[in-house]
């Protein structure tokens, strides 16, 4: 075996570096490790698929991603995670008109002092939580892990109309909560 | 315009995934020059976003397998490559 095919040699390399992809995306020590794992493996037994047109760590990185995607897609599915369409919850947030039925406010803070923040991180989380699992999935894939609309939609299983939909819920949701927990400037009702 | 809010909440949020028909760009950004909660708003979206991108970089922006970790992947390696 060349070193270019020894897997102890891409664990020794690459593996903080999948490791933190993994992590990223699942949250969670264990499975992070298990993906790992088995894109290590994977990636022995398919060796002579890498066809040597990109590094060993984006053709490894491709795997873990597959293995990811496929994860989320099997969890998604045990779940029968289903959002009915119509009955679009954001009307809550604007009048029959269509203006606005409580005016969005002004926030004064900027994201390199929130990131900071401990207090914040746990409002955010709190608001996030309270979204409904479709919705939470897509948010945390999209804005908070950044992965491109293509994945999320192979992940869950849905058109990129429909992300738009989930994601407008999510993000106006999200909006209205922190404007109340965080940014103080409307009153809970 | 105060009509077009709801909808243009729509295009705040899809201008975050997509870009935007030159139509849409238009419409919206017409709009966000007429309207302060509109703009608030498409501003408290990007500020979720930054701030959100922000947080995942740093709690997972040095993150390392521990040395458990890491033996026991070369352990289990090795039972199943043989090598």
């Amino acid at each position: 075996m060349n070193s270019e095919s020894d897997p102890h040699q891409w664990l020794n390399e690459h593996g903080d570096y999948l490791y933190r992809y993994a992590m990223s995306r699942l949250h969670n020590e264990d499975l992070a490790s298990d993906m790992l794992q088995e894109t290590l493996l994977a990636g022995w037994k398919g060796f002579d698929r890498f066809a040597g047109q990109s590094t060993i760590r984006t053709w490894l990185v491709g795997i873990l991603k597959h293995k990811i995607i496929d994860h989320i897609r099997k969890e998604i599915r045990s779940r029968t995670l289903n959002e009915a369409v119509e009955n679009d919850p954001t009307s809550a947030y604007f009048n029959d008109n269509g203006s606005w039925s409580e005016a969005p406010s002004a926030w004064k803070d900027n994201p390199e002092d929130l990131c900071q923040s401990d207090q914040f991180h746990s409002v955010l989380e709190t608001c996030i939580s309270k979204l409904p699992e479709k919705q939470q999935i897509v948010f945390r894939m999209r804005d908070i892990t950044g992965e491109d609309t293509e994945t999320v939609c192979k992940s869950c299983d849905i058109t990129s109309t429909h992300l738009h939909v989930l994601l407008h819920r999510a993000r106006l949701a999200l909006r209205k909560c922190l404007e109340w927990n965080w940014f103080g400037q409307g009153t809970q009702s | 315009m105060k009509h077009a809010c709801h909808q243009i909440s729509r295009l705040a949020s899809e201008s975050l995934d997509r870009k935007l028909s030159p139509w849409e760009r238009l419409r919206y950004h017409v709009h966000l020059a007429m309207c302060g909660n509109c703009k608030n708003c498409d501003n408290n979206l990007k500020l979720i976003r930054n701030a959100s991108e922000l947080i995942q970089k740093t709690r997972y922006g040095d993150i390392t397998l521990s040395d458990d970790q890491r033996e026991k992947m070369h352990q289990i390696l090795k039972e199943s490559t043989g090598c």
